[in-house]
C-alpha cells in the first residue's frame, strides 16, 4: 500500500486516542473520507476527570473536551461488531459495512466486573464511562456506607471521593493498595493519607458479590463478608477486542501493535485497547498522555509507513486523600527515592529515583508540588 | 481566536506546554502563563493552540 491510495479511513473508537488519531490525520494533510465510529453517545471526553474532579467538585464540565476539528463523519452510539481485514470492511451493529483503505482501532477498555455474567448496578457499580460517574455521584450524595473493591489508583480515587462526600468507606484490596501499580513508597504515602482521613482498609481480596436486602454483600477470600448500601468495584479493565475475534489479528486474545501502532500495513491501533512494546514487555499502557501519543503515532504510521514514532516516558497522575501525585517514568517505582525538594513528611515533596522505574531507568514524582511536566521529565532524564 | 485559561480548574500538568511551547508555559510556581493570547484562525499557531486545549485532561484551556 502506498500513501497515495489511502482515500478512506475509518477510526473505530471515539475516545481520546481515536479523536487524536483523526485530528492527526487531518494535520498531516489527509483530506479523504474520514469516519469516526464510537459506541458512546457523547463526543470524546476526559476519562481521567471522571474519577477526580467530576466526582468531587461542583464543576460538572471538567471532563468536556474542545469540539473536534477533524470534520469526520461521526457515528456515535454505534457499535462495530466485526472486522474483515481481507475485504477491508468493518461491520456495524445493524448490518451496515464500512469500507476502508486504512483503519484505526481505538476501542479502548471496559471495566472488569465481579458480576461479569449478570451485571446488576444495584449490586455493583463500576467507574469507566460518563454515565457511571454521574450515577456514582448521585448515589454517594445521600452518604451511604460504601465498600470499594480494588486497591489500584482508581479504587483509591473512588474511596477518596466517597469519603469527601461524607460516606463511611471500606476499601477491599488484595494486599496493600497501590504497591503493585505504583510501588512501595507511593503506596505508603497515599495509604497513610487515606487512613488519616478515616479510610478503613481490608487487605484480604474480594471473592464475590451477593445481593442482599438494602445493598450488597462482599464475600472475602477468607470467607468473611462485608455488607454495604453501595459497592463500587475497580477491579481492572478488559480490552474491547471481541469484535476482532474473527479478524485473525488477535494473538491469544490480545491486540498487539508495534511501537508506531502498526498491526499490519493498513491497520493501526492506539489507546487502551492495544498492547505495545514497553521496557517491561508487550503490554497495554492505559494512560491519558500515552493514548494521545499513540493516537498521533498510529495516524502517522497509516499515512507515512516509514515514520519514526515519538514516545516519551509515561506520565501518570492521581488525586486522592488531599494529595496530588504526578509521576514520570515506568511504574511501579521500586526502592526509596531521593528528596529533591520539599518536606520529608511528604506533604509536599519532589522525589527522584535513580533507577527505580520498572525499566531500570529513572523516575520522578511530585507530591502536592506544582511543577511543569516538562521539568519533571527533565528531572527523570537527569538520572536516567 | 483567543486562548483563555480557567484558573481554578488548571491543575498545572503542563501538557499544554508540551503541545504548544511557543504559546504557553508554566512558570516556576507551576502557574500557566499564556505567552500568546490571540492566534489567527487557520494558522499553525491556532492548530497548536487546539492541540494544547485537547490534551488538557481537565478542560482548563479554551479557544474562543
Amino acid at each position: 500500500m502506498t500513501p497515495g491510495v489511502v482515500r478512506r479511513i475509518v477510526v473505530v473508537g471515539n475516545g481520546i486516542a481515536g479523536v487524536t488519531a483523526a485530528d492527526t490525520l487531518r494535520a498531516l494533510g489527509f483530506d479523504g473520507e474520514l469516519t469516526l465510529v464510537g459506541d458512546e453517545p457523547h463526543p470524546a471526553y476526559s476519562r481521567p476527570a471522571l474519577s477526580k474532579a467530576l466526582l468531587r467538585d461542583d464543576d460538572l464540565a471538567s471532563h468536556l473536551l474542545p469540539p473536534p476539528t477533524h470534520g469526520a463523519t461521526e457515528l456515535r452510539g454505534v457499535r462495530v461488531t466485526a472486522l474483515d481485514p481481507r475485504a477491508r470492511t468493518v461491520l456495524l451493529d445493524g448490518g451496515d459495512r464500512l469500507p476502508y483503505d486504512g483503519l484505526v482501532v481505538a476501542t479502548g477498555c471496559r471495566a472488569r466486573r465481579l458480576t461479569e455474567g449478570d451485571p446488576d448496578p444495584a449490586v455493583e457499580l463500576t467507574l469507566r464511562s460518563l454515565e457511571d460517574a454521574l450515577a456514582l455521584r448521585q448515589r454517594i450524595a445521600v452518604r451511604p456506607d460504601v465498600v470499594v473493591v480494588g486497591g489500584g489508583p482508581l479504587g483509591m480515587e473512588i474511596a477518596s471521593a466517597c469519603l469527601d462526600a461524607g460516606c463511611a468507606v471500606t476499601l477491599v484490596s488484595r494486599g496493600r493498595p497501590l504497591v503493585h501499580q505504583l510501588g512501595r513508597h507511593l503506596s505508603d504515602v497515599l495509604v497513610a493519607a487515606g487512613l488519616a482521613r478515616g479510610l478503613r482498609l481490608e487487605t484480604v481480596g474480594a471473592a464475590r458479590l451477593e445481593r442482599v436486602d438494602g445493598g450488597t454483600r462482599v464475600v472475602l477470600a477468607d470467607g468473611r463478608s462485608l455488607e454495604a448500601a453501595l459497592v463500587v468495584t475497580a477491579a481492572g479493565d478488559r480490552a474491547n477486542v471481541e469484535w476482532l475475534a474473527s479478524s485473525g489479528l488477535l494473538r491469544g486474545g490480545v491486540l498487539e501493535a508495534d511501537a508506531a501502532g502498526r498491526v499490519r500495513p493498513d491497520v493501526v491501533a492506539a489507546g487502551d485497547v492495544a498492547a505495545v512494546p514497553t521496557p517491561a514487555g508487550v503490554r497495554r499502557v492505559p494512560l491519558w498522555t500515552s493514548a494521545i501519543e499513540a493516537g498521533r503515532n498510529a495516524a502517522t504510521a497509516l499515512l507515512q509507513p516509514d515514520a519514526v514514532p515519538t514516545t516519551t516516558r509515561p506520565y501518570f497522575w492521581t488525586e486522592q486523600f488531599g494529595l496530588s501525585v504526578k509521576a514520570v517514568g515506568h511504574l511501579p517505582f521500586g526502592g526509596d527515592p531521593a528528596l529533591v525538594d520539599g518536606d520529608p513528611g511528604a506533604d509536599r515533596s519532589l522525589l527522584q529515583w535513580g533507577d527505580g522505574g520498572s525499566d531500570g531507568a529513572g523516575a520522578a514524582v511530585a507530591v502536592n508540588y506544582r511543577i511543569p511536566i516538562p521539568r519533571l521529565r527533565r528531572l527523570c532524564d537527569a538520572v536516567a | 481566536m483567543r486562548i483563555t485559561v480557567d484558573r481554578p480548574r488548571c491543575e498545572g500538568h503542563g501538557l499544554c506546554e508540551e503541545a504548544a511551547p511557543a504559546l504557553m508555559h508554566l512558570d516556576d510556581d507551576g502557574e500557566l502563563v499564556l505567552d500568546v493570547e490571540e492566534v489567527e484562525d487557520g494558522s499553525p499557531a491556532a492548530a497548536a493552540a487546539a492541540a494544547a486545549a485537547r490534551v488538557c485532561p481537565v478542560a482548563a484551556l479554551r479557544l474562543e
